[in-house]
């Protein structure tokens, strides 16, 4: 259904604006990298968090600067979501390839608003049950206010009144969004954002008379919106980090922009190394000192720091470690989600070491499990590694942090007073927990070697043979004995269900979706979200042998998780694998199929 | 007291340069008057690698070619500690080389102690990336780390001794550790330190190397000389030696450290100190 509104349209079918009430709802906002997509959904999502909806965010961007297909969407539920909705209800599309990327997606009824400054939409691109409102954003924004830039504000004025929203509340946001700009810079996008409420007046759509209506909720407690890369930067923050250095790479690089403007302030130190060789090992310079140390990179950068993170492991040294998994392999599709580092995070680098890798699955999660790693890394004096996934750079609303939660816990780190009632001091003192009491430079009477070479109690190099196989079983007995500290998984849906699924991080949204929609249908299952993904914990082995069949649901090519809790003990017949690797992320409806398919077939 | 590791014996062959290297260093440690405790000696991998052992310091062995980064991880994360880096030309000039320009260019105040024998000693002999006469690669030119040095503007110590003129090291040695100590950067010494073994450079390297502390003319001060100088002699088949640049520049401790305090002492205030800005920053996610 074309409806042809320019400046001089008829204006649209009452009939339409009738305001649906609408309590899930997926918009994108799609054009060019520099169109301003990110910033409009920046704009919907502060509109709609105010009032009191769920707001998932995601993006789909290309790798360069400026230009090649940007998309950017949300999702408002009433209940939190960690992905977006299966269809598009409105798309605001500065060019015909955001509205032919996004067609297939597009729900009955939705609304798609489009830039019909430069071209009219090529017909039979968009299925007739789909409303077209063409506007000369583009247009109208250098006509008026002589610059293209404008129409990201015109824009988001139309679409707050598509979407019901009082023009004062957005007019409010847009303030509030820009309050760092100059009023010479803010009125002209108010005077666009009004422009679009014109507009929108011309063709009929008014607050009370528009598309949908969204009900204000009623208030709760403080939330969050947040993503994962900042949730765990600050946990690690919260948690007595004070020494970052990371190197630039997609998705990763938001950790080391958060901790450059919030460390420095308590004293800590952020340093943008030469390469992911130098950002690891400045961070294991510092941790030698006693500072809490992280560092992140994505994929590619992880596997250059691979070999340092097998030398935390030997010579005992305490680091964070964040992985912000990114489609591989090599440089793959940088701007893409995957689950594939898992093999590597979990089995690589030379030789046997302790190492402990989490996997959280919102935002929530890793503020928590970030304050949990460096402590777990003092307390066994190994690398610990967070394994994020899409949950990095998507922004999700959890309720708001708590800082009480928040403790320190620094093992046996040994104090100077500590240090003068003992004989003698071994850095790498056999002990039957495996974790040595640790001194750092600077103490009296404490002066140690650390090496990762094989070495003695005393730290001296050694490969006498009985004493090897002493070094290698203590640092092994480590793991053992921060087991009970590392998180378990999260299991939900029907306990009694002979079906299970598995999946880690981010996925665990998406298959409690699918769930419930198989619910509906009288299907129902078991879930089971390891929080842990090295050591594998027990209770996911148990869960595997305890169901018929158990779907893992995995954002890679190699069933990486699979092939980990086979080598662990599950049962490799209990196993169905559901794959992905197109780069782009689950939805709810396109899970459920493919389980259900795997299913008739069983 | 409490008793520590008990320091180890050299393994170098007999004649090695880095003896005299080691002694100079305990020599500059001692006139210095730091505490044993209050340094951290790191070395890289390879024979010069395990210097640390027998200082009776803290000691780490480092991630080969990485002793540069950690030594400037350790010494922003607690400014109060002697620094040293130590290593040899492979370590330092090879796998970390892309290390060493970044590591001048930022100025830490730091100690960094290149022990140069031209070769793989541990490997049995395989070019490094200053061999004279090369073995495999005919028509490289040995790199020059001191030319590099002059090369970064913001270098302010670069020095190169030879183990066999030890009042001279010794005095650089305590001269570089001294400017660490004092926060003004990094000082880069680099010891022509022969291997008796794999690359007998002791004859060559004593018959070409040319003092510049004994030179009159010669500018320490003005690196643009000094450049022109040093390429002069390297044209002239001398290997120079002595001080070859002192300088100011401000140093990274200085660029990157806040004053509220250093990183290291945090940890047990965090509690009190940042519980505020910790509160800012989460009300600004705050919905």
């Amino acid at each position: 259904m074309k409806l042809d509104v320019h400046d001089s349209s008829p204006g649209v079918n009452p009939k339409l604006l009738r305001g649906k009430l609408r309590e899930d709802l997926t918009v994108m906002v799609a054009g060019q990298g520099g169109d301003g997509s990110l910033t409009i959904i920046a704009l919907v999502s502060r509109v709609l968090l105010q009032r009191r909806y769920f707001i998932y965010r995601s993006s789909n961007i290309a790798s360069r600067i400026k230009g090649g297909h940007a998309a950017a969407c949300l999702r408002a539920t009433l209940k939190p979501r960690s992905n977006l909705g299966d269809h598009i209800d409105i798309l605001v599309a500065f060019d015909i390839e955001a509205v032919e990327k996004a067609s297939s997606r597009l729900a009955p009824g939705s609304v798609v608003i489009f830039d019909s400054s430069r071209d009219a939409l090529p017909p039979g691109l968009i299925a007739d049950n789909v409303v077209v409102l063409p506007v000369p954003f583009s247009r109208l924004a250098v006509r008026d206010m002589r610059r293209d830039l404008f129409k990201n504000s015109l824009g988001f004025g139309l679409l707050g009144r598509v979407i019901g929203l009082r023009d004062e509340e957005v007019e409010s946001c847009l303030r509030s969004h820009f309050k760092k700009l100059s009023s010479t810079q803010l009125e002209p996008n108010i005077k666009a954002l009004r422009e679009g409420h014109g507009f929108a007046d011309k063709v009929g759509i008014t607050s009370s008379s528009s598309f949908l209506t969204l009900p204000p909720l009623e208030s709760g407690p403080e939330r969050m919106f947040i993503s994962g890369n900042h949730a765990t930067a600050m946990g690690f923050m919260a948690a007595g980090g004070r020494f970052f250095a990371g190197y630039p790479i997609t998705p990763a690089t938001d950790i080391m922009n958060f901790l450059n403007r919030n460390l420095p302030p308590v004293g800590g130190v952020v340093m943008q190394a030469e390469d992911e060789m130098a950002s690891i090992n400045l961070a294991i310079g510092a941790a030698l000192t006693g500072v809490r140390a992280m560092t992140a990179s994505s994929g590619p950068g992880i596997a250059l720091m691979l070999e340092s993170i097998g030398h935390c492991g030997s010579a005992e040294i305490p680091l964070v470690i964040v992985d912000c998994q990114r489609a591989g392999p090599s440089t793959g599709m940088p701007t893409k989600p995957e689950q594939s580092d898992i093999n590597m995070l979990t089995r690589g680098g030379n030789g046997d070491y302790p190492r402990i890798v989490l996997a959280p699955g919102d935002p929530e999660e890793c503020f928590y499990d970030s304050v949990l790693a460096i402590n777990l890394a003092h307390r066994a004096q190994c690398p610990v590694i967070i394994a994020l996934d899409a949950v990095c750079h998507d922004t999700n609303t959890v309720p708001r942090f708590d800082l009480e939660r928040v403790a320190i816990d620094s093992g046996k780190r040994v104090s100077e007073s500590e240090l003068v009632k003992m004989d003698e001091y071994r850095r790498y003192q056999i002990t039957e927990d495996g974790i040595s009491p640790w001194a750092v430079p600077g103490m009296p009477e404490a002066m140690n070697l650390v090496t990762g070479n094989e070495r003695n109690e005393w730290g001296r190099v050694t490969t006498e043979p009985e004493m090897r196989v002493m070094m290698v079983e203590k640092r092994s007995r480590k793991i053992e004995t921060v087991k009970p500290q590392l998180p378990r998984a999260v299991e939900w849906g029907k306990e009694s269900a002979a079906t299970g699924i598995i999946a880690v991080g981010i996925l665990g949204g998406v298959v409690t979706e699918a769930c419930e929609r198989m619910a509906e249908e009288g299907r129902y299952f078991h879930c089971h979200r390891p929080r842990t993904l090295w050591p594998v914990l027990q209770d996911t082995i148990d869960f595997v042998n305890a169901h018929e069949r158990v779907y893992v649901v995995e954002q890679n090519e190699g069933a990486q998780v699979t092939g980990l809790l086979q080598s662990e003990g599950a049962r490799a017949e209990n196993i169905i694998s559901i794959l992905k690797y197109d780069g782009l992320q689950f939805s709810a409806a396109g899970l459920v199929k493919r389980i259900m398919e795997k299913e008739q077939r069983s | 007291m409490t008793k520590t590791y008990q320091t180890g014996h050299p393994i170098w062959c007999a004649g090695c340069g880095h003896f005299g290297v080691q002694s100079a260093l305990q020599d500059a440690l001692k006139r210095s008057g730091v505490e044993l405790h209050d340094t951290l000696v790191l070395a890289g991998i390879g024979c010069s690698g395990t210097v640390q052992n027998n200082i009776g310091a803290y000691g780490y062995h480092a991630m080969h070619g990485r002793v540069l980064p950690t030594a400037i991880g350790a010494s922003l994360a607690n400014p109060e500690l002697t620094v040293i880096a130590t290593g040899g030309d492979g370590d330092g000039y090879a796998i970390g080389g892309g290390h060493l320009m970044h590591g001048l260019k930022r100025n830490p105040n730091l100690l960094y102690l290149v022990m140069n024998n031209g070769v793989y000693g541990l490997t049995k002999g395989q070019d490094s990336p200053t061999r004279e006469v090369s073995v495999s690669a005919p028509e490289e030119d040995p790199l020059d780390a001191m030319l590099l040095g002059l090369s970064i503007l913001s270098t302010t110590f670069l020095a190169r001794a030879i183990t066999t003129r030890s009042e001279q090291l010794n005095e650089l040695l305590l001269m570089g550790l001294k400017h660490a100590q004092e926060k003004k950067g990094m000082a880069f010494v680099e010891v022509l330190s022969p291997c008796v073994t794999y690359n007998d450079s002791y004859p060559r390297w004593m018959n070409k190397v040319y003092d510049v502390d004994a030179d009159p003319d010669y500018d320490k001060h003005d690196r643009g000389r000094a450049f022109l100088d040093l390429q002069r002699l390297g044209e002239q088949s001398r290997i120079p030696i002595g001080l070859i640049y002192h300088g100011e520049h401000a140093t990274l401790h200085t660029s990157l450290l806040s004053d509220i305090a250093p990183a290291h002492s945090l940890e047990e205030q965090y509690a009190e100190s940042t519980r505020t800005h910790m509160e800012n920053v989460l009300a600004s996610y705050a919905v």
